[in-house]
């Protein structure tokens, strides 16, 4: 019943994927709320059939994102893991709980680095800071069109530059694009409280500190869609739920 | 009088180049206009009846974007149940203010389809935005943020050179260009809220300028972004010192459009010019000519109309006319289907009528003179031909013209020399001695072998007593 997945475990590498953004040292997510409980909900986005190809981003558009890469950039839209895992599957318990968590006041980074979001997809609670960052020497512009929350579309011209802004409203997902960029694409997903992830490059994700109850657990992913699962889980327990997204 | 009369006519053009006086009248009269009426309580029976009378035909009976023209637009009426909105004093995100959309009923968009709505009386207007804002959420789940606007330093006291290092600094040329044309490396990539294409605006042309073409606006714009299209925020990226130097520099960039009745050829002494940087055509008066789009048979369009304008110049002696023609194109394009440019006269003997080249070539229509040039070929040819493809292929009756291309920074300078009495082809136009020569364009924009952009008929007027007067 109880599964010890070494979530700590240093992840392989993705060779497709941009390189890693060296300012952002925060860990990703679930954010930093006190927990309320101690039972877990763990697991593997599993996929099955044929890894779709990933297209090569062509980037000679703007020479200071095409100097950033030695090798090709891939995709992020279906990234298949090499143990038959999914990445960039957002996981978030959608129902289920009760009472309110207080958002966190650390901002959720989302990275512009290399003329690529960093990361792909990023979790944040609502009311949450969200600081958005231009590391490149070129202009970005964040345009966001959730459709729950207002959406905007900043300017970033200058490298170093940092826009904090927060989505009031839980919404699965707010899209972001870079107009000057066209191939940068990137999703936030905004949950009421702080029992989300986003899977690795191992295809795992956690949701721990949980109260013990009986949820729903949401995965989506961008190309694939959503799946939901019910599950119970007691205070000190972990329950394993995977989930299955087939090649379309 | 008749001075005080022709510098009111003037007005419209000298806009662009910001002429102080003109200015201060027409804000005047603006100010004036819009502060003398009461604006009524809401009343949501006038505002919709107002609306389904006026705006559904485009904007659709709910107001999403869906009304019966909304498919041959470019850009696509706004869906105003989604509450975005382009032209705003106000913060990107939030709703724009009541008086922005007082405005933009007032003025309408310019360059757009949307008219102006000045013949409805004010208290309508007003009925209509109070009813706008009904039929989209965001106006009551958010309030509009206004954009401070301050700090302006007027014309007199812009930076012009800071402006232009500002331009740089923001990255403005990603799109808009180096000069401001619409041809920077991300224009070609830009979609709308619908995933339609859609093109930066060309600065240079300020007529064209949806939200208005004078320093306040463009700092609005800057700092308000345009939702639904690709133009961001600029807010909190610039100090308002910077916005202002740039939008003194932007408006600088316009070049004052010229709406000539007809196009004045001028008479040259001796050898016309065959290249476009000669510098005789300093003597032949500049005439510019707005495109209109050609949509497909199915009356929607494919992409859209890069190519907005085109500029005309004649100059002539006893044997030729020497045309030149200029047109901002963002991409330069000399593969098939290349870009190109046809100068279409009417053939002698004209049978029939053809009213505009929007609706030519045409199934029974006449055959047509076309003067054609692409990029793709060595030579520019004519033709009578019943359609464009004939004078494309090799074939009797088509005979090759003088021509010369240049293509720089966004814009296309193209020369055809032209025979006033051709030997061929046949039927072709005669130029005689004081003569009036109706000519149309028709430009396409290469990328889009669909895309093609057309002129109204305008008369080029030979002027044989200026020939003459100029001869002695």
């Amino acid at each position: 019943m109880v599964l010890a997945i070494g979530c700590g475990a240093s992840p392989p590498q993705d060779a497709g994927a941009a390189p890693q953004a060296a300012a952002p040292a925060e860990a990703p997510n679930p954010a930093s709320a006190t927990p309320a409980g101690s039972a877990a909900i763990q697991g593997a986005i599993r996929f099955d059939g044929t890894a779709p190809a990933r297209e090569k981003i062509q980037m000679a558009a703007d020479p200071t994102c095409q100097q950033q890469h030695a090798a090709p950039v891939l995709s992020e839209a279906v990234v298949v893991n090499d143990n038959g895992t999914l990445k960039h599957a957002f996981v978030y318990v959608k129902s289920g709980l009760s009472g309110s968590f207080a958002p966190p006041s650390r901002p959720a980074v989302m990275d512009q680095h290399g003329c690529w979001y960093e990361p792909h997809v990023l979790g944040v609670q609502a009311n949450q800071p969200v600081e958005l960052r231009n590391s490149d020497a070129t202009l970005h512009n964040v345009n966001a069109k959730p459709s729950q929350n207002p959406p905007f579309n900043l300017a970033q011209p200058v490298q170093g530059m940092k826009t904090t802004k927060k989505f009031a409203k839980p919404e699965i997902m707010v899209p972001l694009k870079c107009n000057v960029h066209p191939w940068m694409s990137a999703y936030i997903g905004v949950v009421e409280h702080p029992f989300f992830a986003v899977s690795d490059a191992s295809g795992a994700y956690a949701l721990s500190g949980l109260p013990a109850g009986t949820y729903v657990v949401e995965a989506w992913h961008e190309k694939l869609g959503t799946q939901t699962q019910s599950v119970t889980v007691a205070d000190g327990q972990t329950q394993s739920v995977d989930f299955t997204f087939k090649a379309q | 009088m008749s001075s005080v009369y022709r510098h009111l006519q003037r007005i419209p053009a000298a806009l662009n180049r910001l002429v102080p006086l003109g200015t201060c009248v027409v804000l005047w009269l603006t100010w004036v206009g819009t502060s003398l009426a009461a604006r009524p309580e809401p009343d949501p029976k006038a505002g919709e009846a107002a609306y389904q009378q006026h705006c559904a035909r485009c904007h659709g009976v709910a107001g999403k974007g869906d009304g019966v023209d909304a498919r041959r637009f470019y850009p696509r009426p706004r869906d105003l149940s989604l509450g975005v909105y382009k032209f705003r004093s106000t913060a990107s995100g939030t709703p724009p203010s009541d008086e922005d959309l007082f405005r933009i009923l007032t003025d309408g968009l310019p360059g757009s389809n949307m008219p102006d709505w000045r013949h409805l009386d004010e208290p309508t207007r007003w009925q209509l935005v109070a009813y706008l804002k009904s039929l989209a959420p965001i106006f009551t789940d958010a309030a509009p943020e206004p954009v401070a606007v301050s700090g302006d330093p007027g014309l007199a006291k812009a930076d012009l050179a800071a402006g232009r290092a500002v331009y740089e600094k923001l990255g403005c040329a990603a799109c808009h260009g180096a000069l401001g044309r619409g041809d920077g490396p991300s224009a070609a990539t830009l979609v709308d809220d619908w995933g339609m294409p859609i093109r930066p605006r060309n600065l240079a042309q300020g007529w064209g300028y949806r939200g208005g073409g004078e320093a306040r606006a463009i700092f609005l714009r800057l700092m308000a972004g345009i939702d639904g299209a690709g133009m961001p925020s600029y807010q909190g990226a610039v100090s308002p010192e910077e916005a202002w130097h740039l939008a003194y520099y932007v408006a600088s960039l316009q070049e004052p459009a010229r709406w000539h009745p007809i196009v004045r050829a001028a008479f040259v002494r001796g050898p016309l010019p065959k290249t476009a940087e000669d510098p005789q055509w300093q003597a032949a008066e500049v005439t510019d000519l707005a495109l209109r789009h050609v949509v497909t048979p199915e009356g929607a369009w494919t992409s859209p109309p890069t190519v907005t304008m085109v500029s005309l110049r004649a100059l002539y002696n006893e044997e030729a006319v020497a045309l030149q023609a200029q047109w901002d194109d963002p991409t330069h394009e000399a593969q098939p289907p290349g870009d190109a440019l046809a100068v279409v006269l009417q053939p002698q003997g004209l049978a029939g009528d053809v009213a505009t080249l929007q609706a030519w070539p045409a199934s029974g229509a006449p055959s047509l003179d076309v003067c054609y040039w692409s990029a793709e070929g060595p030579h520019a040819h004519e033709a009578v031909v019943p359609d464009y493809e004939a004078v494309r292929r090799e074939g009797p009756g088509r005979v090759p013209l003088i021509s010369q291309a240049r293509y720089n920074e966004g814009r296309w300078h193209v020369v055809l020399v032209r025979p006033r009495r051709p030997a061929e082809p046949s039927g072709a136009h005669l130029i005689g001695p004081g003569a009036s020569l109706p000519v149309a364009v028709a430009v396409w924009d290469g990328g889009m072998a669909e895309a093609r952009a057309v002129s109204p008929w305008i008369d080029v007027r030979f002027d044989a007593d200026r020939a003459t007067a100029r001869h002695e």
